[in-house]
């Protein structure tokens, strides 16, 4: 064959290849990679009422699709937190006064309220990564990181979670562990366990950081009943171990007839609480268990979203928790979408709304709201429409309400006359906007 | 007694694949469960604040996933 003639073959060969190779080839690695990244983002606003915790809070959510369903995720939250908490404190007919927990200065709170601590003011970065993406044919694997720092609080925590699909993958069974670890360094230092709130400048009663550790198992099976239902049931296991207190949470000590704070023993020339307070206890350890099931079903273009959890640990604490959403299609591009939420939980054993005088202290002991006995309603609105750049843009009003009673055998004398539980109401107002990039 | 458990555990697991292989759609009659309004979380980022709103304001955490927590909340 002429020399020509093989430099022509080799050539049109060549081309040939690369033409095969090359361009038809990188259509469907496009096509895979499609839609590149996709944006959550979110600006929220969070707001309790008698100028209790105000939260504005900016979510960024950025997930990665790669070829053959590998996906990486990654998240950012800001959140600006000001306001006032209760204290665990008891209202009475007098002012009281208090030292703040960087022992810096006092606050006085009126008669008759439910004293607040207005020194809260935190601005609190979390981030969190996970990777997940197949492992054969029928299992999936995932693995997460995650981390925040607020000023008086640091978390870290990893995850790993493991799937495998049955059935034509209408089953699917999967499970998951989570580790924490949590340090804490209370601002003023966190005070030992009922020992008593001290006057300005003094902390001899604090001591330094503290941490605190929690372990997650999450096991899960999610089915494929029909075309339109599909549901889901887990069981998960939480423990936490180490410093569970809330360290600037108190209890007022109360004479046992009259239920009213007893003064405290003036300290000359020095600033000092009004009455006896005591920084709370809980105990080192708690362990959590909880059924959660979830439905959803389409139902000629709406969608029912509907779950229940039962949770139950070892301070007492059951709960319950419906919630329930449906999202109605208005026209082709938006959708409105109401939603319902209660909730009701049990006092932990060691709640107590005052501890009294002279009597022997319990080992345990927290006035904090959060483990008294209430229920909580939220009730909100959602409306979502689509631009038609594919952009997806949602506006979302809920306002949350707690209602909790004081333990009636724990109220004593005057105390009767007081609004002694904290109720809250809250505002949740959230604009979310979604984009392909 | 956690080795009797595990057992227990694997059996509940194995009656519920074997339970549910009756159950399902084909390959092809997915159309309705693969929008993205029938996803279990339609969106992550909504349910990552409201867990972290009704952990900081409750007593419980979790259920649809981990815990949660990774805050002071006061």
């Amino acid at each position: 064959m002429p020399r020509q003639d093989k430099t022509a073959i080799a050539a049109s060969l060549a081309s040939a290849t690369c033409s095969l190779l090359g361009t038809p080839a990188a259509t469907p690695v496009q096509a895979q990679e499609e839609p590149g990244w996709d944006l959550n983002t979110a600006l929220l606003y969070y707001g309790e009422n008698d100028d209790r915790v105000q939260d504005v809070s900016l979510n960024l959510q950025a997930i990665r699709n790669f070829v053959d369903d590998r996906l990486l995720t990654l998240g950012l939250a800001v959140d600006t937190l000001t306001g006032a908490t209760p204290s665990g404190a008891i209202p009475f007919d007098g002012p009281q006064t208090f030292t703040r927990p960087s022992a810096r200065s006092t606050y006085t709170t009126p008669p008759n309220t439910i004293p607040l601590d207005d020194s809260f003011l935190d601005t609190r970065v979390a981030v969190n990564a996970s990777w997940q993406q197949p492992l054969g044919r029928l299992y999936s694997i995932g693995a997460g990181l995650s981390a925040s720092n607020e000023y008086d609080y640091m978390h870290m925590g990893a995850n790993l979670k493991l799937s495998r699909d049955f059935n034509k993958r209408n089953t699917t069974v999967s499970a998951g562990l989570a580790i924490a670890m949590d340090d804490l360094s209370p601002v003023g230092g966190a005070p030992i366990p009922l020992s008593q709130m001290l006057g300005e400048d003094d902390r001899s009663n604090k001591t330094g950081d503290q941490s605190k550790d929690v372990f997650d198992v999450v096991v899960g099976l999610t089915q494929v009943i029909n075309r339109n239902l599909l549901v889901q049931a887990n069981y998960s296991y939480s423990n936490s171990s180490g410093y569970l207190n809330d360290p600037y949470k108190i209890l007022s000590v109360v004479d046992g007839t009259s239920g009213d704070p007893v003064p405290a023993a003036p300290v000359p020339g020095e600033d000092f609480p009004s009455h006896l307070y005591l920084y709370e206890n809980r105990p080192d350890e708690r362990t959590k268990h909880s059924a959660y099931g979830q439905a959803k079903y389409y139902l000629s273009g709406k969608v029912l979203d509907v779950s229940y959890r039962y949770m139950t640990d070892d301070w007492e604490i059951d709960s319950h928790t419906i919630d329930a959403r449906l999202r109605w299609p208005m026209g082709d591009r938006s959708y409105l979408e109401p939603h319902l939420r209660y909730y009701t939980q049990t006092a932990a054993d060691f709640y107590r709304i005052s501890l009294v005088d002279g009597e022997p202290l319990p080992s345990y002991a927290s006035a904090d709201y959060r483990l008294g006995e209430f229920d909580a309603v939220t009730v909100g609105m959602k409306y979502g429409w689509k631009l038609a750049s594919g952009h997806e843009m949602s506006v979302r009003l809920e306002y949350y309400m707690q209602d909790g009673d004081a333990p009636p055998g724990q109220v004593i004398g005057n105390q009767a006359l007081q609004e002694l539980y904290p109720d809250l109401d809250a505002i949740i107002a959230q604009f979310s906007y979604r984009f392909g990039w | 007694m956690h080795k009797y458990m595990s057992r227990i555990g694997l059996l509940v697991v194995i009656a519920f694949t074997a339970g549910c292989s009756s159950l399902g759609v084909e390959p092809w009659e997915r159309d309705v469960l693969a929008k993205e309004e029938m996803q279990l979380v339609t969106d992550p980022v909504e349910a990552g604040i409201d867990d972290h709103i009704y952990f900081s304001k409750e007593a419980s955490s979790g259920g649809r996933g981990f815990g949660g927590g990774g805050c002071g909340c006061n």
